[in-house]
């Protein structure tokens, strides 16, 4: 026992050294081809746009408005709605008198005098707008209503009355409904009215509502003064915890001895931020001091602000922790575009076939290729976090997306036969997996669907918010195994008949997939099993490659249904959802055939419509089971979306039937997976245009049968 | 010319054969669905008008809740329910009776203050939150004319809100500029493969013993990879045409396109017949275009914002001028590159 571990333990370690070997080589190579004077050169372009910026930002021509002057307004230069249209940078003034609609303006402004007539004196009373009747005109209303709006906010704030000018303070405050059923208190801490403090629970109160307060003060410019209050009037509430702990005030929670301190952890109101830098939105973890914390954003977003007034409400968004998380995601790019060049500058001229002869095998080379890039992701990964104030939390998650980055990469880079065609593929793969990680993660706050994304993981690090091992798993795991998977599909052809050929991206695709399965069926090559593959009867291996092969399609299969929704989105829902049951039924009727497709056309199964039966049954349980395994996904929440639920079949609202059909129910889908990939793999055994005809067949169905547990789901 | 032509066509037939020009369209189809559901998705969220019927239930107390519940009247998407005490509009948000809680207090200071409860994360709640402020901000107005006389300068009046669709000025600033320009890094990117290519396979070597120069090589590897990006570009725009968006003055957007494909292909191909491999010839380019578009954009009058202005119909001489002046841009920088190209050749 002991002497078999100690033989594992050297082999893991030669291995590993050898991998050490090509990575260091791999390094060195890297560092000579992006040299120092590339280097330099991409430094000194930066230099120059930073400095071309900053002059122009200091000349006040620089302005991210891609919506400059877009919209014309005709407008008396003389009014004071010229004003506001001036300051607003989407629309720009022409001169009443040359302003004809339609052809010079899309909207006219002519303001009306009290006393009737266009006389300069006294205020304006109201104002006419006359737009040109098309969206456009509407648009341009839209923005100039807007822009009035500003330009009385702007007015407003150079008033010298402030009680008149903002006549109303708003506190605005997040509470779970019943967490607070001791009232009275909860509303008493309205703005900086000192009274109600006194309305709280008890003395013991005040004495920590004061240092609250003070300790939101200092960190966050009196802005939480009035949160302060509104928490320490509560009391027991449950609100403590979030907007007014910084460090030292986190404190006096604990002290507030009101008996409310099991509340304030259990129900803690919104969002249990540990250690927020008293604004309701606490980005950075220190106390608002330490590193680039967003306090424009995460101050003002609570709403209340210096002034309190109600323009400065901001609905929750994260908008600020979204913008950082996605610069992760930009080395990424940089990163993939490196490693793709390096792998296929391997295939060219058979630079590779060297490394190929040696005892090392094509994991190891290829290990080593990638260990480098891995290293230099972490490390610009965890120089960012360092630098936007995420966690560890955030490196972690951020790894998977690099290592699904560099999978994808590395399988496009071993298909394509030209630069060109991996400049295409690392293009498309950056645009997928860029939006597949971020998309989702706008919707943190919103849906617990967000979570597919790891970068999710990231704007909840950056928030502060605290994150249990199973959300983090769950964001992070489909991505690590997809990142597996793919180094998988890849390294099926990084052999030299592969390698060194030119053959169409999906011949080298089926090459890939036929690689990972065993014969079934006489009369066909058969290589001699290796691996866990080796202890399996023949009779079943074959089989059993089969059903793992559509098992790992999972993630992928989940992956592609979700951008079909996201996409499919913005449809109504009566177009949405059945082009949706179609496109996951396609989905999954190719993964669960196209493998069997590449194994019939490879002669690695039997062209027999008896094989045929067989891998079809083998691959729909396969499917079935993994399907089952992800079951996971419901714990999440999943189905609760109406369009989740058409895209992974509901349990929800099964509990009024009779164990039969819950039985058939349970069991129904395996026989549809069944069925349908026996049909494709009878047409993918004969040829391609009988597959294609074959797989749209079993769309059919498949869709019909989804349309048919939708509408019994209602 | 005709040697140009010739490798020109040999880079398309190379492109036509690979078919991966069909990725690109897909991807940039896939954006413009994508950004799509994105603006969608947000708008939704931020103006609850494009959601039917959503209304806010706010339940409202306190000694100024009279008014409160006046304005209340004219705003759509709110109404105000008045209660006794805090304490029942407390009771009726956690029976699920109302969305949102609003004390309303008169101070001695003279103001109004105003302690809103919104229920926590959910999907509601930007909606809810921003429904109150819309109701909130009415109080602040109708407060404001109350109280004119205090001011220097009172408030202008507002006109009527009109309904406007909010994908319209999106549409034509954000996703059109998007999709008119991505053929052309596309374009680009292909000219520093293709070089780099040769470089890297020796094949530059044997074009160089055929009877053409180093500058109609490079003249013809540009030529191809500027000619496929306005018809990219044309696509996306007669698409939009169909889906009911008009796009005005489609020719200068295209020619602003072409003399922009042109500026780019030529930065590339610098940087290609420099770089000493492709892995650092695409880093530089991509920084280049990085630094290019981004400090462009930034401009005021980048081109970003003139095709914006081009496709929405609000282009003026200042527009026209800023093409003619980009297409001058692209000839210059060209000529530069390639005349130093011819004096310095590639890859030495």
């Amino acid at each position: 026992m002991i002497r078999r571990a100690s033989r594992r333990l050297r082999r893991v370690v030669r291995r590993s050294r050898r991998v050490g070997r090509v990575a260091r080589w791999e390094a060195s190579r890297a560092a000579g081809g992006v040299d120092r004077r590339t280097l330099l050169a991409a430094l000194a372009l930066l230099i120059v746009a930073g400095g071309v910026l900053g002059a122009g930002a200091a000349t006040d021509v620089v302005g991210l408005d891609v919506d400059r002057d877009v919209y014309r307004v005709g407008v008396d230069p003389a009014s004071p709605y010229a004003d506001a249209v001036e300051a607003e940078p989407a629309l720009t003034a022409v001169p009443a008198e040359e302003a004809t609609l339609g052809s010079t303006a899309d909207l006219i402004v002519r303001e009306v005098r009290a006393g009737g007539g266009d006389g300069p004196a006294g205020d304006p009373a109201g104002v006419l707008v006359r737009a040109v009747d098309t969206p456009k005109g509407e648009a341009a209303a839209a923005s100039f209503r807007e822009a009035v709006e500003a330009h009385n906010e702007r007015l407003m704030a150079a008033e010298p009355n402030d009680t008149a000018a903002f006549p109303v303070t708003v506190t605005l405050r997040y509470a779970a409904r019943g967490s607070a059923l001791d009232d009275g208190a909860t509303f008493g801490g309205s703005g900086s009215d000192a009274g109600d403090v006194s309305d709280g629970d008890g003395g013991g109160t005040d004495g920590s509502g004061v240092s609250d307060a003070e300790g939101g003060d200092s960190s966050d410019s009196g802005t939480t003064d009035t949160s302060g209050s509104t928490d320490d009037g509560s009391g027991g509430a449950g609100n403590d915890g979030d907007a007014s702990g910084d460090g030292t005030a986190g404190g006096n929670d604990a002290a507030t001895g009101d008996g409310g301190a099991s509340d304030g952890s259990s129900d803690g109101g919104w969002w249990p931020f540990d250690g927020g830098d008293g604004g309701w939105w606490p980005l950075g973890d220190g106390d608002g001091s330490s590193g680039i914390a967003v306090p424009s954003i995460g101050g003002g977003a609570f709403g209340a602000d210096t002034a309190g007034s109600p323009g400065s409400i901001t609905p929750p968004f994260p908008f600020a922790s979204l913008v950082l998380a996605f610069a992760f995601l930009v080395p990424m790019n940089f990163l993939a575009q490196a490693y793709g060049s390096s792998v296929l500058e391997e295939r060219t001229n058979r630079r590779g076939e060297p490394l190929l002869v040696t005892p090392l095998s094509p994991t190891e080379i290829v290990a080593g290729k990638t260990l480098p890039y891995v290293a230099v992701a972490a490390a610009v990964t965890a120089l960012i976090a360092l630098v936007v104030g995420g966690g560890p939390v955030s490196v972690l998650a951020v790894l998977p997306i690099a290592a699904t980055f560099l999978a994808a990469t590395f399988v496009g880079a071993v298909f394509a036969r030209s630069f060109k065609e991996l400049t295409f593929v690392t293009v498309a793969v950056s645009v997928l997996l860029t939006s597949y990680a971020f998309v989702p993660a706008i919707f943190t706050n919103v849906t617990p669907v967000a979570l597919i994304s790891p970068l999710t993981l990231v704007v909840f690090d950056l928030q502060g918010e605290a994150i249990s091992v199973g959300e983090f798993l769950f964001a992070t795991g489909p991505t690590a195994i997809a990142a597996v998977l793919l180094f998988g599909l890849g390294l099926g052809v990084y052999r030299e008949e592969d390698l060194f050929t030119q053959k169409p991206v999906t011949r080298k695709f089926l090459d890939a997939l036929a690689v990972r399965l065993s014969a079934v069926g006489e009369s066909v090559r058969e290589s001699p099993p290796t691996g866990i593959a080796a202890r399996i009867p023949g009779r079943i291996r074959g089989l059993a490659a089969v059903a793992f092969l559509t098992a790992c399609t999972i993630p992928f299969v989940f992956v592609a249904e979700l951008l079909a929704v996201a996409v499919l989105f913005a449809l109504p829902v009566t177009v949405s959802i059945p082009v949706l049951l179609v496109v996951i039924a396609f989905v999954e009727e190719l993964a669960k055939s196209v493998h069997l497709y590449a194994g019939f056309e490879r002669g690695v199964l039997a062209r027999t419509d008896r094989v045929a039966l067989a891998v079809g049954l083998a691959s729909g349980l396969g499917f079935f089971l993994a399907e089952k395994a992800t079951a996971v996904v419901q714990a999440v929440g999943l189905t609760e979306l109406y369009v989740g639920r058409a895209a992974f079949g509901s349990v929800a609202g099964v509990s009024g039937l009779s164990p039969l059909v819950l039985a058939g129910l349970f069991f129904a889908p395996l026989v549809l997976h069944g069925v349908t990939a026996t049909l494709s793999a009878v047409g993918a055994r004969r040829d391609r245009t009988k597959y294609a005809l074959a797989l749209a067949a079993a769309t059919l169905l498949h869709a019909a049968y989804n349309f048919g547990v939708v509408s019994l789901h209602g | 010319m005709g040697s140009r032509l010739t490798v020109a066509k040999r880079e398309i037939a190379g492109l036509r054969a690979e078919k991966t020009i069909l990725l690109a369209i897909g991807i940039q189809l896939f954006i413009a669905a994508f950004s799509s559901f994105l603006v969608v998705g947000l708008v939704s969220m931020y103006d609850p008008g494009a959601l039917d019927g959503a209304e806010v239930e706010v339940a409202a107390a306190g000694d100024a809740v009279a008014d409160l519940e006046r304005v209340a009247a004219e705003v759509p998407g709110a109404s105000v329910t008045p209660y006794e005490d805090p304490a029942a509009a407390r009771t009726a948000f956690d029976r699920n009776a109302a969305d949102a809680v609003a004390i309303a207090t008169r101070e001695d200071t003279g103001k109004t203050s105003i302690a809103v409860t919104a229920p926590d994360a959910t999907v509601e709640t930007t909606v809810i939150v921003v429904q109150l402020r819309d109701l909130l901000r009415t109080y602040e107005r109708v407060e404001r004319v109350e109280r004119a006389d205090s001011l220097s300068r009172p408030p202008l009046p507002l006109p009527d809100s009109t309904g406007s669709s909010p994908y319209f000025t999106f549409t034509y600033t954000v996703l059109i500029p998007v999709l008119v320009f991505l053929p052309v890094f596309i374009s680009g990117s292909l000219v520093v493969d293709s070089i780099t290519e040769e470089l890297d396979r020796g094949t530059l070597e044997l074009l160089r013993v055929a009877p053409v120069t180093i500058g109609e090589i490079v003249d013809g590897k540009a030529l191809a990879a500027v000619a496929i990006a306005p018809g990219q570009a044309l696509l996306w725009l007669l698409l939009l045409e169909l889906n009911g968006t008009p796009v005005a003055n489609v020719p200068t957007v295209l020619l602003l396109m072409t003399a922009l494909t042109t500026l780019v292909v030529g930065v590339a191909a610098g940087i290609a017949a420099v770089a000493p491999d492709r892995r650092a010839a695409q880093f530089l380019y991509s920084v280049a275009v990085l630094v290019l578009f981004g400090g462009a954009t930034a401009m005021a009058g980048g081109p970003t914002n003139a095709v914006a202005r081009l496709a929405i119909d609000s282009a003026t001489p200042a527009t026209t001028l800023t093409v003619i002046v980009y297409a001058a841009l692209a000839a210059v920088a060209y000529l530069g590159v390639r005349r130093f190209i011819t004096e310095n050749g590639i890859g030495e």
